[in-house]
């Protein structure tokens, strides 16, 4: 096994991660207990339960999970599996319905967890109800209406795990004074790649001209500028974009939204309208923060949330197993938008991303040549991640979040804590912006 | 849909005269162009006011306008997926993937005053760089008689997969 994972040296300007990283069979297994028993994992969105008794059933963690609304209107996740012998209690993606009945052995729940019905009970020496009372729930907590689990007694609160990145949900959210919601649909699609690469990959603002050189062609074609080739900067930052770190492995790249490609006249009058409602409620600063900015952010381990103006996606990562990887991913609309906003926002985000988009294959084609690549890793035994190293403000092109989100990965898998580069970076001054209180 | 009257095209000749078997010709001669990687002879069968649309595949039944589907393409996006299809930057599909499509079941549902409704199954393998996959579902097709042959309107594809696993992403037409 290798030791150090992770090669940080500051005074070389080098950082490198060892391949054996993306291979181990005994690392993919560490990372399951280390790294997804300790974090907070996204789990779904409000709008995803409109109404008591809505369910959707999810792999969160590795665990198999009911993330619904109970019959009093709270949210919920419950361990879909039985107490008596293991069975799911739900085999549904989705639905509305009061009770859970393991079809095992019929051991009934209700959606609140509690266990009220077992058949031919009387048998039971101990009522089972009193044994074991009901289906399992790890911690659960939301921030803006996104909803996260976390199965560790010990970690922080969620708020104080996300500490200031906590603002790249806010400006996510405050596009409309209505938030957010989740559409219908979901990508699901797997890859022969290690997990991690496609953590760096969400982040990775270099492969951008190389890899998507046909997409951005397109935009081009379509009159079109791709993002940080503009000229203009916004909110302090700069054409080219930068690079942040909050803190547990929070890290975003930032940049100015160039372009709203195949934007109709009223899709542009449309979004202008939201862009002023938003500096009503919050000034300009914050609403240009919100509109005329793009951030890739990643909270760490796996959870992206990409907002641009024109498109917002959320995506999970999950390892299936060293070289095989498991991508889920959501569109995130504005509440309220015409249908033809909406449609707008749907068409341009579908055009890059997705597994038949016209970027996201390529990206795993790069990932799966990186992992066939790692059958020479005896003899080429390092990744470099160094590019923009020791800058104070890295550009969206250099590495800076991937190496803020490796030495996270290093600190859970060892223990050895390396020093943040950078401090956080926030596109607006006033932190805590002025905004209708969530809910209760 | 955002479609034009000057957009959408009239039938050439009468919906009513219409044989299946014509129809059946017309699907295979498709599938033999997407096979051939002729991309650019196939975009022509398509309308001015066409989409293409694949459902994401936990929504099979939705509406792409409203839902995150996987593809939805009019016109434009069509052609410029076309375009950097046939560029070898595009680095899923380069080399090619080789495909085999089968086309079955193929049943005339309905005859509207200018066009017809179309269901059909596909089964399509594809192999490349040694990994073999296949895609099964159904295409629904609105179809204008043109005077040779058809004018495809709307194509939607149907994935008969719960998910993309094994085959992990879409990266040519279907």
């Amino acid at each position: 096994m290798p030791q150090p994972y992770v090669i940080d040296k500051r005074e070389e300007s080098l950082f490198q991660v060892d391949r054996e990283v993306f291979t181990s069979q005994e690392i993919f297994e560490k990372e399951r207990e280390l790294i997804f028993a300790d974090a907070w994992l996204y789990v779904g969105h409000e709008s995803e339960l409109p109404k008591k008794n809505d369910f959707r059933t999810r792999d969160v963690g590795g665990r198999s999970i009911i993330f619904n609304r109970d019959r009093h209107g709270d949210v919920r996740v419950l361990l879909n599996t039985c107490l008596h012998r293991g069975a799911s209690v739900c085999r549904h993606p989705k639905g509305n319905q009061k009770i859970f009945t393991c079809f095992y052995h019929g051991w009934a729940y209700r959606n609140s967890g509690e266990l009220v019905n077992v058949p031919a009970g009387e048998d039971y020496a101990n009522a089972p109800a009193d044994v074991y009372g009901g289906l399992r729930s790890p911690r659960v907590e939301n921030y803006r209406g996104f909803y996260f689990c976390n199965f560790s007694d010990s970690a922080p609160d969620l708020r104080t795990w996300l500490g200031p990145s906590a603002y790249l949900f806010d400006l996510a959210t405050d596009q409309s004074e209505d938030g957010v919601e989740v559409l219908e649909g979901t990508h699901n699609y797997t890859l022969n790649a290690n997990w991690k690469l496609l953590v760096e990959n969400s982040i990775d603002g270099y492969h951008a001209k190389s890899v998507h050189h046909t997409y951005f062609e397109m935009m081009m074609e379509l009159g079109q500028t791709p993002p940080m080739l503009g000229e203009g900067t916004v909110n302090g930052v700069p054409p080219v974009g930068l690079g942040t770190e909050f803190g547990n492995g929070n890290v975003t790249l930032i940049y100015p939204g160039n372009g709203l490609p195949l934007a109709t006249e009223q899709v542009a009058h449309n979004l202008a309208e939201l862009r002023g409602k938003a500096v009503e409620r919050h000034g300009e600063e914050y609403a240009s923060a919100v509109f005329n900015l793009a951030r890739n952010s990643v909270f760490f381990p796996n959870f992206f949330l990409i907002d641009l103006n024109f498109g917002m996606i959320i995506r999970t990562i999950m390892p299936l197993g060293p070289d095989r990887t498991q991508a889920t991913s959501w569109h995130v609309a504005p509440r309220g938008l015409s249908q033809e906003s909406l449609q707008y926002r749907i068409d341009n985000a579908l055009t890059f991303w997705g597994p038949a988009g016209l970027a996201t294959p390529d990206d795993v084609e790069a990932l799966e040549q990186a992992q066939r690549g790692f059958s020479a890793r005896r003899e080429v035994p390092l990744s470099d991640i160094s590019k923009g190293i020791g800058k104070p403000r890295p550009a969206a092109n250099d590495e800076l979040q991937m190496r803020a989100w490796w030495r996270q990965w290093n600190y859970v898998m060892t223990g050895e804590q390396l020093p943040a580069e950078v401090e956080a970076f926030t596109p607006f001054t006033t932190r805590e912006p002025s905004r209708k209180p969530q809910e209760a | 849909m955002s479609t034009t009257e000057s957009q959408a095209p009239a039938a050439a000749r009468p919906v009513s005269g219409v044989t299946l078997a014509e129809v059946e010709q017309f699907l295979y001669a498709e599938a033999a162009l997407l096979d051939d990687w002729r991309l650019e002879e196939w975009v022509e069968l398509f309308t001015l006011d066409c989409t293409y649309e694949i459902p994401a595949t936990d929504v099979p039944d939705s509406d792409p306008g409203l839902t995150w589907s996987l593809i939805h393409d009019r016109r434009t996006m069509l052609e410029q997926r076309i375009i950097r299809l046939k560029k070898p930057e595009a680095h899923a599909e380069f080399p090619h993937s080789q495909t085999s499509r089968i086309i079955g079941n193929v049943r005339l549902t309905d005859r509207l005053e200018q066009s017809l409704l179309v269901e059909a199954n596909f089964l399509v393998s594809r192999m490349k760089a040694g990994k073999f996959d296949q895609y099964a579902g159904r295409h629904y097709y609105e179809l204008v008689p043109a005077a040779e042959g058809f004018l495809i309107r709307r194509k939607k594809s149907v994935l008969a997969h719960d998910r993309l696993d094994p085959q992990g992403k879409i990266s040519f037409v279907l």
